[in-house]
């Protein structure tokens, strides 16, 4: 028998929210709202309240895709983040380090924010960041 | 408390029993079954409310057969799972509940109301801890811009009828798209509100928990407790008491009912 309920933070902007999910019987059947969250003391927009419907989206993706002769091919993570890395390279040597932006983003954590743009600047070797509150 | 779930567990009295346990600070539901019975000794009963009811009846959809218990943390639990019991949606036989709350705690008053002291909100709209009364002492022009005051705000999040534990039609008036397009801001107002007002009639049992999920801070209470004074005052129907399901569950040819001007 699998029934709980999971704590959680919405991922879909940067006020992060605070959630419970929903498990009945081992499936993912609801959101609700966190009370004492000290975000959203217990209340969440229409995006957060239908988290459970993206998780177990039949769209979803589960699995690095890598695209290829233009179509898009299933691939495991470290084949997908070798081939970037090669492809960054390549990118880097004949056009310069500014020719690669780094978008960071409203969803990820404060820290993964602080390590992409680390990323830019010492791996990477440019300033070009920017958030996605801006596109 | 806990003792008594341990035993209703371990006799077989009940297969699965919700209530509530501190997890990383917060006092969020859980359930309890024989596999996890040692965390029975966790169980408490928290200050935030959710609606244990509700999630029983999920419970129920799924496996009818399972016996159920509840914790009650507060009278108006009893009268959801009474609403929900007329309505079918659980099986009083399969469910045990424990009470946990004093006989004479009134709902009304344990909730963590927010301040209502905005001046723009009191200058504006209504504030939560009034009373139908003292909505009726402004005149209707005030009323109606107060009113509208307070649904223009509304995001269409569909949290109040998420939560409301007496909610669980399977197809929804306000997604109806004639009643409610998809896609404006704020929603048709006040269609929006006034629909769930009037389904909630015969069924809100006035727990508030709609008012506590709303993030635009519509006083939906006292909107819904305007109907229910209706229901009371017309049909004779004690929402959460009455042992039958509500008048408005009957399709009539003809109405019954005298018209009467909305301002005697
Ligand atoms: S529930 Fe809405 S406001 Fe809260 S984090 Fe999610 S998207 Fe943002
Ligand atoms: S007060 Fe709100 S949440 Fe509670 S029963 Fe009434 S409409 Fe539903
Ligand atoms: S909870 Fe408030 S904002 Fe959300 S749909 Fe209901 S009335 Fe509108």
């Amino acid at each position: 028998m699998d029934y709980k309920f999971v704590p959680s933070v919405c991922p879909y902007c940067g006020t992060g929210c605070g959630v419970l999910f929903e498990v009945i019987d081992g499936k993912l059947v609801g959101t609700l709202p966190n009370k004492t969250h000290p975000v959203n003391e217990g209340k969440l927009c229409i995006k957060g309240w239908n988290m459970h419907e993206f998780v177990n989206s039949f769209m979803r993706l589960k699995q690095p895709l890598v695209k290829t002769f233009g179509r898009f091919m299933k691939t495991e993570w470290d084949e997908a983040i070798k081939i970037t890395a090669d492809r960054f390279k390549e990118i880097i040597k004949k056009h310069g380090p500014d020719s690669i932006g780094v978008l960071v983003s409203a969803k990820i954590t404060n820290e993964e924010n602080y390590l992409a743009q680390k990323f830019a600047r010492a791996v990477i070797g440019t300033n070009n960041v920017d958030h996605c509150a801006r596109l | 408390m806990q003792a008594q779930v341990e035993q209703w567990l371990k006799e077989g009295n009940v297969d699965i029993f919700i209530g509530y346990k501190n997890v990383d600070g917060h006092v969020i539901p859980h359930f309890f079954t024989n596999e996890n019975i040692d965390e029975v000794k966790d169980l408490v009963v928290g200050q935030a409310h959710y609606s244990l009811e509700k999630i029983a009846t999920k419970v129920a959809a799924d496996h009818p057969d399972m016996k159920i218990g509840i914790l009650l943390a507060r009278n108006c639990n009893q009268q959801a799972l009474h609403v929900l019991y007329v309505w079918n949606q659980l099986n009083s036989n399969q469910i045990q509940t424990i009470e946990a709350y004093e006989a004479s705690s009134d709902p009304a008053f344990d909730l963590g109301q927010s301040e209502d002291t905005a001046p723009y909100k009191q200058k504006m709209g209504l504030v939560k801890s009034m009373v139908p009364k003292d909505v009726e002492a402004f005149d209707q022009q005030q009323r109606f811009s107060r009113w509208m005051y307070e649904f223009s705000k509304c995001i269409k999040c569909y949290g109040c009828r998420n939560i409301c534990p007496v909610c669980f039609c399977k197809e929804c008036s306000l997604e109806h798209k004639d009643l409610v397009r998809a896609g404006n801001l704020p929603p048709e107002i006040p269609v929006f509100h006034l629909v769930r007002a009037v389904h909630m009639a015969g069924r809100c049992i006035d727990c508030g928990l709609c008012e506590e999920a709303c993030p635009a801070d519509i006083p939906l209470r006292l909107l819904y407790r305007k109907v229910d004074e209706i229901v009371v005052d017309v049909f004779d129907y004690e929402t959460g008491t009455s042992p039958d399901q509500s008048p408005f569950s009957v399709l009539g040819e003809k109405v019954v009912l005298e018209l009467t001007p909305i301002d005697e």
